[in-house]
């Protein structure tokens, strides 16, 4: 079967002469009901189906930063009249353990606590108000130890241990050796050092964490649940409840919103639900306050970045010296595959012929590092960008033109020394970005401007980043679907991808079908975040297209071979020589000799046709080495170029973000409005990051601003200009028809873009965020820092 | 204690605590999911209603202070042509993503453009700054408001 071969069906349909529903104006399928509210959110269900019968579950935080349990007393609170249960590490039937890279973090914490905020122990009650009130009654025995906020204090102390057992609190160390580095440094003509800090940042989903789980007589669970991996949060709980992973199934629905924190979050969420259920035998429905979401949930860490780099004066970069020390938390999270990201991308999409670069996963005793939108790609490349400013400053170059100097091509090879063979289209986006925006004479205009005028001051900046697509080093990647034609012709797609906002199976998943199968969207319904459809992986790192339509195109396109052979049978044609389109199958030089596709399925079930198939697709990848850092890194790089606008009021130190030119080469745009939608999103993300949003912690390391009160995030008001984005489809020979991924690019280079244009309108080095207006009139010398 | 109220053109009677939040009464035990909660500190606008025609946050409002008065959602403004007209051109721009903002700006919207307070895209942003949007940016909600002045 030849002709169903995966590779063969992705070349297919890599470059077509023509799509016609694919990178045209689409309605993603689910926009009506969610506007007119009918869209059910994971509480929903639990108002619509099972109030009144479900228990609610309260969370019982650690007020300490660091102590030992010595003991729990639950019998106070499960006094109080409906409380079901009070369930501690004691209580839990398989392990209480759920650290997704290393072994170190509890569902429940046991022996010690790490962080204000950690979950000790769950209430589960009859009543919101009594499981409210049974847990001020759980009374905890702690023993308080010394405690560590600070990254630098932590990595270089053995006498507090977040983690007594690792020894050290550094939770985990990358490198990459490349070249020569002294050499590079010898022979480099300019030479820029600096230290850049970023800060934390939460999701805000506006949605918080929520799970509702219903046990059944069969000794299986089913939980509905806020995650973005239905099939990791599946193999969690089972593993909590010490049960087989087929007897827990897990249903994403409609999410308000994910950006990575209901990566981690998520499972843990549906773990608690699980247990309770599991061991009450009750429905139960957890839901996490504004406040608790703030203060449990992990967050996108603080850096220092340390960074040398040397240019020639004939522009060419020689060598970047790099140190990387994430704030981890409490826990290591994901911390080492976010660390091992900003390690391979720490020398921004340039060539670089000697490298080192450091990382630290360092432990403190704060809320833990976690996924989030640019997974510490955002901080790693805020750091290249300044340090390509300043060397171009150095030489006497335009920015742009310096980088162009030093851009990836087709054929470049990257910082881990991979080769990088073809879909590499940054060079043109930014040449093409610069023309759109009117760069050099801007630049001057400014200058001259910024000349005349006092009190406000305009910067144009521009940010260029990649974005590795799929897992880092070569960690095994795949893709799947199942897809069934019913007898009426309906198609049903099954993937494990979610609906978050980004709009994957309710919009790409649904053109990759109508694309391939010549079939209306209406026709096409596709069953998304359960784990009763094949492990598609997560709904992260931007693959929800790109790699989770993988599948829905394997599958689609197994099924149009066999339904081509049919009609080419019918029709007395050649297979290859049909046209799929508007429910219609014909020969492409004969329209009008068309069997219809309902009629053509009719025929499939008549004859034996199997009208079900499977997308799996495993992504080709090669060797890493973990010493040198070198090696096969990504399948593919997706590239985003931001040039932004900047007014800086001098007096107030109020940066506003006036206008946003963005331009991605991230292969095939099969959607161009939801990828718009993407850009802007992510455009607001990341001013917020960049210009005010910043979770502060208090001398025990607690949160301080745990409410949108205090912790603010963007408004209409706060919006830029977003032009329309430039595309560069640089198509990648495995992403779903080309694509790359598009998700979290535009958050990635804004924070660099809006430095580099702060920088350029006070004539400032910028190496902080946020850019508030404290730090805008420290840089004035106004203030003293 | 009783409070009665008209819930979309409907008498509603139901018993509450005397501290009870109407986002609560409308989810909990009116059946009303279309009414969000994001903060329940009057932040983020998801919990929007129009309160005798003016958007409010239910968060912030004890449903004991609704007694007597008129309480609409998304709900209520079926077959509205006012408001079919928002909702489809909130999703023709692809101003919908997650979806968890959008009934309460279309609330915040209709209230605006029936009282003729919305005659620009800068009345627009003003007016729909107490909703928060964490997905789409606002700038496809502020184009879909601006598709429907012109
Ligand atoms: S829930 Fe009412 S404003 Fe946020
Ligand atoms: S669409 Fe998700 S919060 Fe607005």
């Amino acid at each position: 079967m030849a002709l169903e071969d995966p590779f063969s069906i992705l070349e297919k349909y890599l470059s077509a002469e023509e799509y016609v529903v694919v990178g045209r104006e689409f309605t993603r399928v689910d926009a009506l009901d969610k506007a007119l509210g009918r869209a059910l959110f994971t509480e929903d269900y639990f108002i619509r189906y099972l109030q009144g019968n479900a228990l609610f579950i309260k969370q019982v935080l650690s007020p300490h930063p660091h102590a030992l349990i010595k003991a729990i007393h639950v019998d106070e609170a499960m006094g109080v009249a409906g409380v079901k249960a009070v369930v501690t590490h004691r209580d839990i039937p398989g392990v209480n353990q759920v650290g997704y890279a290393l072994p170190d973090q509890p569902l429940l914490a046991e022996r010690k606590v790490r962080y204000v905020g950690e979950v000790v122990a769950l209430v589960a009650a009859e009543s919101w108000e009594k499981a409210v009130e049974a847990s001020q009654l759980v009374k905890v025995d702690y023993e308080p130890l010394p405690y560590v906020l600070d990254p630098l204090e932590a990595m270089s102390r053995t006498d507090i241990l977040v983690h007594d057992e690792a020894g050290s609190n550094i939770a985990f160390k990358t490198r990459v050796r490349k070249g020569d580095v002294e050499k590079g440094f010898a022979e480099a003509d300019v030479v820029v050092e600096n230290e850049y800090r970023t800060h934390h940042q939460d999701h805000v989903y506006l949605e918080t964490e929520a799970a509702l789980a219903i046990p059944d007589s069969e000794g299986r669970i089913t939980i509905i649940g806020a995650a973005q991996h239905p099939h990791l949060a599946r193999d969690i709980a089972a593993r909590v409840l010490g049960v087989p992973a087929g007897r827990v199934k897990v249903v994403v629905p409609y999410l308000g919103g994910g950006f990575g924190g209901k990566d981690d979050e998520g499972p843990l969420t549906i773990s608690k639900a699980a247990l309770v259920a599991y061991l009450t035998g009750r429905p139960a429905f957890i839901v996490y306050s504004r406040e608790e979401s703030i203060r449990i949930h992990p967050k996108r860490e603080a850096t220092i970045i340390r960074y040398k780099s040397g240019a020639r004066r004939d522009g060419k970069l020689t060598a970047i010296d790099v140190t990387i020390i994430h704030d981890t938390g409490a826990y290591a999270n994901r911390a080492p595959f976010i660390l091992w990201r900003a390690t391979m991308h720490a020398s921004g999409p340039y060539e670089v012929p000697n490298a080192r670069v450091d990382g630290y996963a360092v432990y403190t005793n704060k809320v833990y590092q976690g996924s989030f939108r640019g997974f510490g790609n955002p901080s790693i490349q805020f750091a290249v960008e300044r340090q390509m400013d300043q060397l171009a400053e150095k030489l006497g170059l335009d920015p742009v033109e310096f980088r162009l100097m030093n851009i990836l091509r087709p054929g470049s090879r990257t910082l881990t020394n991979q080769e990088l063979d073809h879909s590499v289209g940054v060079g043109e986006a930014l040449k093409k970005v610069a023309e759109r925006s009117n760069w050099i004479s801007k630049r001057r205009e400014f200058d001259a401007f910024n000349k005349a005028e006092k009190r406000f001051k305009k910067g144009i900046g521009v940010g260029v980043a990649w974005h590795g697509i799929s897992t880092s080093r070569g960690v095994p990647d795949w893709s799947n679907a199942v897809l069934k034609v019913e007898k009426d012709g309906s198609v049903v797609v099954f993937t494990g991808i979610v609906e978050m906002g980004q709009g994957s199976p309710t919009s790409s998943h649904v053109q990759i079908v109508s694309e391939i199968l010549g079939v209306p969207p209406e026709m096409v319904r596709v069953v998304f975040g359960t784990s009763d459809a094949p492990d598609t992986g997560a709904t992260h790192a931007s693959r929800g297209t790109g790699i989770g339509g993988i599948g829905v195109e394997v599958a689609a396109g197994k099924i149009r071979e066999r339904l081509a052979r049919l009609a080419g049978d019918l029709l007395g044609v050649e297979p290859d020589k049909l046209v799929f389109r508007e429910g219609r199958v014909y020969p492409r030089d004969n329209p009008e000799r068309y069997i219809r596709w309902v009629d053509l399925v009719r025929e499939a079930y008549a004859r034996g046709v199997e009208l079900s198939a499977t997308g799996y697709f495993f992504l080709p990848k090669g060797k890493f080495d973990d010493t040198t850092g070198q090696g096969f890194a990504y399948p593919a790089f997706s590239y985003i170029v931001v040039v932004s606008e900047v007014e800086v009021d001098t007096e107030t130190g109020v940066v506003r973000v006036t206008r946003v030119w963005p331009a991605l080469a991230s292969g095939r745009i099969i959607s161009p409005l939801q990828v718009e939608g993407q850009v802007e999103g992510a455009v607001a993300q990341g001013l917020g990051y960049t210009l005010f949003e910043k979770l502060v912690f208090d001398e025990r390391g607690g949160i301080v601003n745990a409410d949108l009160t205090d912790y603010v995030i963007p408004t209409a008001l706060d919006m830029p200009v977003v032009e329309k984005p430039i595309y560069v489809e640089d198509v990648y020979k495995y992403g779903a028809l080309g694509a790359k991924g598009v998700g979290e690019m535009a958050l990635i280079p804004l924070p660099a873009s809006i430095a580099n244009a702060v920088s350029h309108a006070l004539g400032v080095n910028v190496t902080r965020l946020p850019l508030t207006p404290e730090y805008i009139l420290q840089l004035e010398g106004v203030l003293r820092r | 204690m009783k409070v009665s109220f008209k819930l979309n053109g409907r008498p509603v009677e139901v018993d509450v605590e005397p501290n009870e939040i109407l986002l609560d009464t409308l989810r909990l035990k009116l059946g009303v999911t279309s009414v969000k909660r994001g903060c329940e500190r009057g932040e983020c606008g998801v919990c929007t209603v129009l309160l005798d025609g003016e958007p409010a946050y239910s968060c912030l409002l004890l449903t004991a202070q609704v007694e007597g008065r008129e309480v609409v959602t998304v709900e209520g403004l079926r077959g509205d042509e006012l408001a079919e007209k928002i909702a489809r051109s909130l999703v023709e721009q692809g101003a919908v993503q997650c979806g968890f903002c959008t009934p309460g700006f279309i609330l915040t919207i209709y209230a605006g453009l029936k009282k003729g307070l919305i005659k620009n895209v800068e009345d627009a942003k003003k007016l729909i700054e107490g909703n928060l949007c964490r997905c789409t940016g606002y700038l496809k909600i502020l184009k879909a408001v601006e598709k429907l002045l012109a």
